[in-house]
């Protein structure tokens, strides 16, 4: 099950209810909200990211053709510290927090298909802990390269840099090999 | 859902034969049945069978120019990929009849229709019993076909024929009912599901 398989699914049972526009360095999401919702990307680019200190810390991006979702606050209903920011300006699809569960409960189908899909969350989450767990730059540029190779035609550099946790000056030297 | 090609082939163009001979009772009713609306909201007669030819005006063209364009060789065996699968049963009525949404440009509701109407559907019928022909000729797994919901993804061939005759199944239904089939004649003529003797199991992976 890939993503294009998962928004044509929602698409075909009507879960995309309503879409919006973010312009460039807009915010879908400050830190401290409430946010449920699931988002697909039409067109354009966003990040989402945490403060640390003085430093934003990106936690992933999404891109045309990807879903992205303030996973915490979805799960729990509850606050998350996240911030979603636009690259560019960035038409959203939205479906509902509440759409989707209903959706979920309609058949045991829908179920072992959430369940699936938590599955393919959990792996992306591992993948994303040995990126950041694994000490060499080279390494990490590597994996994300062969992991997500449209990243580096959608996002700017010094945003995947930051990803990789690494400075720009690394990234582009290590693209340069 | 693994099913033998010629099987497949075999159910889809016995099922299109039946949509065939239900579309020429339907001929035979008087307009006022076929123009008739149960509910404010739903469809006539008429109105199904206009969403069925919009639906055969993307798919038909699509799925010949996917045949015409293969150099694949038949398979022995189909299987069903999983969201192919999911979609066509998605289209096969449930004994409860449920409910889907449609797209705004698929919904032909309070358009000026007459028997026109089925006259172009029975041509698309034939249409498609040209298709399964030369479907039989290539490869259903591995031709793969657009779908009219989203540009997102491709079906298998066996999978996209599944969707659109058994989409065709569930409008007609609706059709037979809209037009007040007071006799029943026409309800008997629909299948079974699942299927009759059928011991496939329906499962979504």
């Amino acid at each position: 099950m890939n993503t294009s398989e998962i928004v044509a699914l929602l698409e075909a049972n009507g879960l995309f209810e309503r879409s919006i526009t973010v312009e460039r360095s807009d915010f879908l999401k400050k830190g401290g909200s409430v946010d449920t919702n699931i988002y697909f990307v039409e067109e354009g680019s966003l990040y989402v990211f945490m403060i640390d200190g003085e430093e934003e810390r990106i936690i992933r991006f999404g891109y045309k053709g990807s879903i992205i979702v303030s996973l915490d606050s979805f799960l729990t209903g509850k606050p998350s510290g996240f911030y979603i920011q636009a690259i560019k300006k960035t038409k959203l699809r939205i479906a509902t927090k509440k759409s989707f569960q209903q959706f979920i409960r309609q058949s045991a189908a829908h179920q072992e298909l959430w369940v699936s899909m938590l599955e393919g969350l959990v792996l992306q989450q591992i993948e994303r802990e040995k990126d950041l767990l694994i000490q060499s730059p080279v390494e990490r540029y590597k994996r994300v390269l062969k992991r997500s190779p449209q990243l580096f035609q959608q996002i700017p550099n010094k945003y995947i840099a930051s990803y990789l946790r690494m400075s720009a000056e690394t990234l582009s030297r290590l693209k340069k090999r | 859902m693994t099913i033998p090609t010629i099987q497949l082939l075999d159910e889809l163009k016995a099922m299109t034969q039946k949509h065939l001979e239900i579309v020429t009772e339907l001929q035979s009713l008087p307009d006022t049945d076929l123009q008739h609306r149960p509910h404010a909201q739903s469809w006539s007669a008429l109105e199904c069978i206009e969403h069925l030819n919009r639906y055969a005006a993307f798919y038909h063209p699509e799925i010949e120019k996917r045949i015409n364009r293969s150099v694949t060789k038949p398979a022995t065996t189909f299987k069903s990929g999983w969201i192919g699968n999911y979609f066509a049963e998605m289209m096969l009525p449930k004994e409860k009849l449920n409910k889907m949404k449609t797209f705004k440009s698929m919904n032909p509701v309070h358009e000026h229709l007459n028997v026109q109407t089925l006259t172009a559907f029975e041509n698309h019928l034939q249409q498609l019993l040209q298709l399964l022909d030369k479907a039989a000729t290539i490869n259903l797994n591995k031709v793969k076909t657009s779908i009219s919901i989203t540009p997102l993804i491709k079906l298998k061939l066996g999978d996209t024929l599944r969707v659109v005759i058994y989409h065709n199944e569930r409008h007609l239904q609706q059709a037979v009912k809209a037009a007040g089939d007071i006799s029943g004649r026409l309800k008997q003529m629909f299948f079974q599901y699942p299927l009759q003797n059928d011991k496939r199991q329906y499962s979504h992976y």
